[in-house]
């Protein structure tokens, strides 16, 4: 490369830099974290809070500004790419990561690392955004190992609790070993194309033999599917969800895991296009398992933080029937993108009630729920309508999900995949049920009433959420038209 | 004007105004009832007489929602969505004049009222299969506060059973309307297009399927035995006027599914079980008759021959699917089945006022220790009397060309079925007869000398639906010229 090639390239990546801008508001946001959690004392640390949650939703407006005014492009000689997908991923982290800034601020109050929180989630919510936008095995890596590390470091808060210190551990262990299997995955990829970037390793896999296709895919796929907790990679997130803190818990189980899929999408498209390696069929088998057994596992639980873990393991199935149906139809990614939104608000929903109710009764027993419909009729209002929508029923945000998911299976000729999620949906009303009934149907216990709660953020994000999870069902359209054009750039532009 | 779209929005409008009203207005919630109910009935008298009862689906009002999935806000009326939703709105207007029990309606009895009014309407006149569901649960949220706040002593106990029937209930018809959705080209929630298209014609596994979920759906609805549990525990443990509503319009929302969606759209289905469903109907014309002969608490009596009088209907309706029946004898089950849903809608509410009025009064409904009745109350005595002989389909009164148009369809293909049924007549008039002799003749007590007769409010209820009665007895043609289900059975419009 000449030294005029070279100074060309700088040029077009200097060109490239404002389709960045919502990364790179994720990236300052983190930066600037670290500087005030240190410079401000400890009883101003919810600024960085503040500053964070601003960082997060400055992200997600210049993702929509992106999109508005200056469209998809392949930038960084092709290694982020900035396309509806991404873009929509990027607003997504921007919006649910700023209200788990609001759901965490209740319990972080005063508590000696709080501003060092906010600086490791915006970090994690980063290398989110890089995760849906990388299109190279490096920077895929990276992101995955910073998303990793950001996890690690929330899920063990709680230093004095033994079980956060587990299930941290736990995290961490099991998540060290499914990276380095992805990056040894990679590094086949990278020696059977000779580059890091996928779209030249799927012209390479296209001829190369089937066993190390097959081979190096599985390795990759390890690392992705242990971060959105598919089958056979699921078994940490109960541990981890009912040990972490719960705002981190809503955080893994919502922005990680659809990062996960997001970049699960693209790695799948790019290097292994037109289905090589018959991994669309492979991939609808994972979705089936993961929904059955994240189902039925859900069903005998009585902690209903390891309810909701397994029901969004459920959930991921769901989703990935969306990248399943990517090569076979055209209403794969569509069905992927408004069913993330729409888990997104749900999820999100669903968890900022059992953190109030947490918070307040101080467990997350089934038997915590007992009458909150006469102690706070307005919180199990959001609980039933957001654990209604995870059901999919209309006109909630989870029915139009569904019914996405269910046509781009049947388009993409798997329509067996439909029905399994038919069943389960049946089986899925059981538990979604045994948290609804005792919440509306039962009386309060006897004993003195908990003490009411301060603070208005929780409020505010059970409100916000509860009203999101209706609007974005009834008022499908927009986010359909969204989720229509939120294309995936396969090739240089 | 959209008279349709008024009959279902004025009543949720006047709901929200009714629940956000300032406390100290006490009689305001009950005027908002009144005044929303008397509009609501208005729209669809209008709507009646701009009726052609010679074409099918007419006066339908669109609007688009969701394009994308051709969800649209689509109502339409055909002589039994017409007949259904008058007969409805005449029952609201006399529920908003008695109120909830004994007293004026409160805030959130008048808005749930409303809503409930809102809801069913929107279900019968709904041409679109998401509004359609969304108004099946409303209904039912709103009927399980109805009970839940305002029953007797073993309320809870009846709301839970009554909510979780019909929400399991529920579930099963959103997938059959899934199923339908899915296999429609291009898929639509379109009901008028759907029992056109019929996407399910012929008996495969699919159509089946299909057609089982929706008659498992609404067989608990109807209810259907053995279906028919929740049944007595709801009614007996509702306020009258959710007896009333229960009895006289939600039960309807099952036989309506059936026809609607069963009849209409799988007729091919239906017709491979039209046998199984017509027999499933006959057990509850004798099981309901033989249960309601053995009851001495007049609203469980009155409970148990709703399910022997539904029977009738089901028997009807599993006829007109049979193959070989002739179209004549078809348009006779199906008009008959019609209109044993109003008539049966207007005398059972009719005989749950009667029982509520003796409750408030003597603060028992138990017919053993009632007796002699007609001489301290002589209007109340003669009222409870006309809705009885109705209710055991005496001659000149509504149910009796209602029965005996679903005998003479169904001998056409089932004689010992209809031969049979005919049976339950028997039953149901000797109970009725026996009721009235041991609750009302004979000498009175010296404890139930002081019983005052009816009230205005109570005589402003009842004497609209008895005079509805006797007039449908006399002249049934005012309401079997609007149905005319030749016009519509057969879909088109």
């Amino acid at each position: 490369m000449t030294v005029a090639d070279m100074k060309e390239m700088e040029e077009r990546m200097i060109a490239d830099l404002p389709w960045l801008s919502p990364i790179g508001a994720l990236a300052l946001g983190a930066i600037v974290c670290v500087v005030l959690a240190i410079v401000l004392p400890r009883g101003r640390q919810g600024l960085v809070g503040a500053w964070a949650a601003g960082a997060h939703l400055a992200a997600a407006g210049l993702a929509a500004a992106t999109w508005l005014d200056r469209g998809f492009r392949v930038t960084m000689e092709g290694i982020f790419v900035v396309d509806g997908l991404a873009l929509v991923l990027t607003g997504l982290v921007g919006i649910s990561g700023a209200l788990c800034i609001a759901l965490a601020r209740p319990s972080l109050a005063g508590t000696d690392r709080e501003g060092e929180f906010y600086a490791v989630l915006t970090a994690a919510s980063l290398a989110a955004a890089v995760l849906g936008a990388a299109a190279d095995a490096a920077l895929l890596a990276i992101a995955l190992g910073l998303s990793s590390i950001a996890s690690f470091v929330m899920t063990g808060y709680l230093r004095g609790a033994p079980r956060s210190n587990e299930a941290s551990l736990k995290y961490y262990v099991y998540g060290t070993v499914a990276g380095a299997t992805m990056v040894y995955g990679l590094s086949w990829w990278f020696g059977l194309a000779g580059s890091t970037d996928l779209r030249v390793v799927g012209e390479a896999l296209r001829d190369a033999p089937d066993a190390a296709v097959i081979a190096s895919t599985v390795l990759v796929v390890a690392g992705l599917a242990y971060q959105a907790s598919l089958v056979p990679f699921h078994f940490w997130a109960p541990d981890a969800y009912d040990g972490a803190p719960l705002p981190v818990a809503a955080y893994l189980s919502v922005l990680s895991k659809l990062a996960a899929l997001v970049a699960l999408a693209r790695v799948l498209a790019l290097a292994l296009p037109d289905g090589t390696a018959g991994w669309p069929t492979a991939i609808a088998l994972i979705a089936a398992a993961t929904m059955t057994l994240g189902n039925l596992a859900a069903l005998p639980q009585r902690n209903v933080v390891r309810l909701l873990a397994y029901s969004s393991i459920a959930q991921s199935g769901y989703l990935l029937m969306g990248v399943a149906a990517l090569e076979g139809s055209d209403q794969g990614l569509p069905a992927l993108v408004y069913y993330a939104i729409a888990y997104a608000a749900t999820n999100l929903a669903a968890f900022a009630v059992v953190l109030a109710v947490a918070r307040e009764r101080r467990s997350v027993d089934l038997d915590a729920f007992r009458g909150l419909g006469r102690s706070h009729p307005w919180w199990t209002a959001v609980l039933v309508l957001s654990f209604l929508s995870l059901l999919g029923l209309p006109p909630l945000a989870g029915f139009v999900g569904k019914l996405e998911v269910f046509r781009a299976a049947i388009d993409a000729d798997q329509a067996w995949l439909a029905v399994v999620a038919v069943v389960n949906t049946v089986i899925s009303l059981y538990y979604y049920l045994r948290v609804i009934a005792p919440a509306v149907l039962d009386p309060l216990p006897p004993g003195p009433a908990p003490r009411a709660l301060r603070g208005a953020s929780l409020p505010i994000a059970i409100a916000l959420l509860g009203a999101a999870t209706v609007a974005i069902g009834v008022g499908a359209e927009p986010l359909l038209d969204l989720a229509d054009s939120s294309t995936m750039l396969m090739r240089g532009g | 004007m959209p008279l349709l779209t008024l009959a279902v929005t004025i009543p949720i409008a006047a709901a929200v105004l009714a629940a956000a009203l300032p406390a100290r207005l006490e009689r305001a919630p009950q005027r908002i009832a009144l005044a929303a109910s008397f509009l609501a009935l208005a729209c669809l008298l209008a709507t009646w007489a701009r009726f052609d009862p010679d074409r099918g689906m007419q006066l339908v009002e669109e609007a688009t929602w969701i394009p994308s999935l051709d969800v649209a806000w689509r109502l339409g009326v055909d002589g039994m969505a017409l007949a259904l939703s008058a007969m409805s709105a005449v029952l609201f207007v006399a529920s908003a004049i008695y109120g909830v029990g004994p007293r004026p309606l409160t805030r959130a009895a008048a808005a749930l009222i409303l809503l409930l009014e809102g809801a069913t309407l929107a279900f019968f006149l709904a041409q679109d299969f998401f509004l359609f569901y969304v108004a099946f649960d409303v209904s039912l949220v709103a009927m399980y506060f109805l009970i839940a706040l305002w029953g007797g002593e073993q309320r809870r106990y009846a709301a839970l059973k009554f909510f979780l029937y019909t929400l399991i209930g529920s579930l099963p018809v959103l997938l059959g309307i899934i199923a339908l959705f899915l296999a429609s080209e291009p898929q639509t929630f379109d009901m008028i297009r759907l029992a056109e298209e019929e996407p399910f014609a012929g008996t495969g596994v699919g159509a089946s399927l299909v057609f089982l979920a929706f008659l498992v759906g609404f067989a608990i609805k109807t209810p259907i035995v053995p279906f028919h549990t929740w049944l007595p525990a709801a009614h007996v443990e509702a306020p009258t006027t959710g007896s009333v509503l229960l009895a006289g319009v939600l039960l309807k929302l099952g036989t309506y599914g059936l026809v609607r969606v069963n009849l209409q759209m799988l007729p091919d289905a239906f017709a491979k079980y039209a046998l199984p469903v017509a027999l499933l109907g006959l057990l509850s014309v004798l099981y309901g008759a033989l249960l309601a002969l053995a009851q001495s608490d007049l609203k469980r009596l009155v409970a148990y021959t709703s399910v022997n009088h539904m029977g009738y209907v089901v028997i009807g309706v599993a006829a007109a699917a049979a193959t070989g029946i002739s179209s004549k004898a078809r348009e006779l089950a199906v008009d008959g089945a019609v209109l044993q849903m109003v008539a049966h809608g207007l005398v059972t509410g009719a005989l749950f006022f009667v029982a509520g009025f003796i409750q408030t009064r003597a603060r028992t409904r138990d017919l053993g220790r009632l007796g002699g009745l007609f001489g301290p109350m002589p209007v109340y005595g003669t009222a409870t009397a006309l809705a009885f002989f109705a209710s055991l389909g005496l001659p000149g009164l509504a149910q009796f060309p209602a029965e005996l148009q679903i005998f003479l369809g169904t001998f056409e293909v089932y004689p010992a079925i209809a031969a049979l049924a005919a049976v339950g007549i028997v039953i149901t008039a000797g109970l009725f007869l026996l009721a009235l002799q041991r609750a009302f003749l004979g000498e009175t007590p010296e404890r139930w000398r002081g019983l005052p007769d009816l009230g205005t409010r109570e005589l402003l209820a009842l004497v609209p639906l008895l005079v509805l009665v006797v007039a449908l007895g006399v002249y049934p043609r005012l309401v079997l010229d609007v149905i005319s289900s030749g016009t519509w059975l057969l879909g088109g419009g």
